[in-house]
């Protein structure tokens, strides 16, 4: 299975949204709350070059936002 | 067999939601497209203090409580963007992005407003990388940082109060000589020592490397430019509403706002529906979107009645 990480913050409607859209594939994934956590808020800026969120990492890919359509395909999920 | 849907609506905030309720509760078969749950309410900075029942609750935990209530109900829900609405005969045909099609028998148009653009050098280049029109999602990032809020309306008030959670200095750049704040929040802001407002001022453009590093501003006055080092920029200048898919079935009033017949918020097209910050009601509240939304929704119920009473 994908090794699935979400950098996020827990007032972004688009992260909520993001995440119940994996769980309700049944993807499990780490949730770092890059509101709290300052390591994982370097990571994710070094990482992706980007101050904004969600980030999503899959198999050491980064994808900026919630693009549906690069992470249904990365994860191969079936609509 | 292919699926006609008796109701399509199009966006999940408050109209849209409700509207969803409504017609779940009617039975009629419902389905309803949006790109995330919440609109404009979710990603407010400050919290609601005017929807009955609740003297005060954050955007987020009353949409989620929305959302609940209408997954609790018999209704499709599809997580898409609309690219694209037509009408063949009494039959709508939806497009989304990744193109998917979907077929219903009425619409309703709920799909609220995107943030207004500043459209100045630099503001597309640096989206995410310090330029931010979501001050709860991207607000906590810029811990420690200097940000700048363009907009002294209540929206930019809201927002820098917000930001004063995290940042180390937060200014706010009006372009009128007045701010356009209620009192009330001026008066929160004016007790916090690292917000600085300054009014009469127009940015020109937004400059750094990898990532913002400063603006600049002219006064409009002195005709003075000056550079303003900031880490973010939070873009709070109004919306604008989010309509391009469906521009050639309804007509649009001088803010792009769809037109609707405020009795029955029917638009120019019969069977479709509007509903929320998208259509030319005034006043865009949390409360009147949802009134708004179940008023869209009963008349959408009462159009199909006659339309299949008209058939059979």
């Amino acid at each position: 299975m994908s090794k699935i990480r979400i950098f996020s913050t827990p007032s972004c409607p688009y992260c909520v949204t993001l995440k119940e859209f994996l769980k309700k594939h049944g993807f499990e994934f780490e949730d770092l709350n890059v509101g709290t956590d300052a390591r994982a808020r370097e990571e994710m800026i070094a990482k992706s070059q980007q101050m904004g969120v969600p980030v999503v990492e899959i198999d050491g890919q980064i994808i900026i936002g919630f693009d549906k359509k690069k992470i249904v395909q990365l994860l191969n999920i079936k609509e | 067999m292919e699926t006609i849907y008796d109701l399509i609506i199009i966006g999940g905030g408050p109209a849209g939601m409700t509207a969803g309720i409504y017609t779940a509760r009617q039975k009629l078969k419902t389905l309803l497209i949006t790109k995330d749950f919440g609109g404009q309410m979710a990603k407010k900075a400050v919290s609601i203090e005017n929807y009955p029942g609740f003297e005060e609750i954050s955007g987020l935990e009353l949409i989620q409580l929305f959302e609940k209530h209408l997954r609790s109900h018999e209704i499709d829900i599809e997580i898409n963007a609309v690219k694209n609405v037509k009408k063949s005969g009494d039959v709508f045909l939806l497009m989304t992005a990744d193109r998917k099609e979907f077929k219903s028998k009425a619409v309703i148009v709920a799909s609220g407003a995107d943030p207004r653009p500043l459209e100045v050098e630099g503001e597309k280049e640096f989206i995410g990388k310090g330029v931010s029109y979501c001050v709860s999602c991207d607000g906590p990032l810029f811990a420690d940082k200097t940000v700048v809020v363009i907009g002294g309306g209540n929206a930019g008030f809201e927002a820098a109060l917000s930001l004063s959670n995290y940042a180390k200095k937060v200014y706010i750049l009006e372009s009128g000589e007045k701010i356009r704040a209620e009192k009330s929040i001026q008066d929160q802001v004016k007790k916090i020592a690292k917000i600085t407002v300054i009014i009469g001022s127009v940015i020109q453009k937004i400059q750094g490397k990898t990532f913002v590093e400063s603006i600049i501003y002219q006064e409009k006055t002195s005709k003075k430019l000056v550079t303003l080092e900031v880490q973010g920029i939070f873009v709070e200048i109004g919306s604008q509403p989010a309509t391009s898919f469906v521009k050639d079935l309804v007509d649009f009033n001088e803010k792009d706002e769809i037109v609707v017949d405020p009795k029955t918020s029917q638009t120019r097209t019969r069977g479709l529906f509007s509903a929320g910050d998208v259509d030319d009601v005034p006043y865009k509240q949390v409360v009147i979107a949802c009134g708004e939304g179940a008023k869209a929704a009963i008349s959408a119920s009462i159009y199909l009645q006659k339309n299949d009473r008209a058939q059979h």
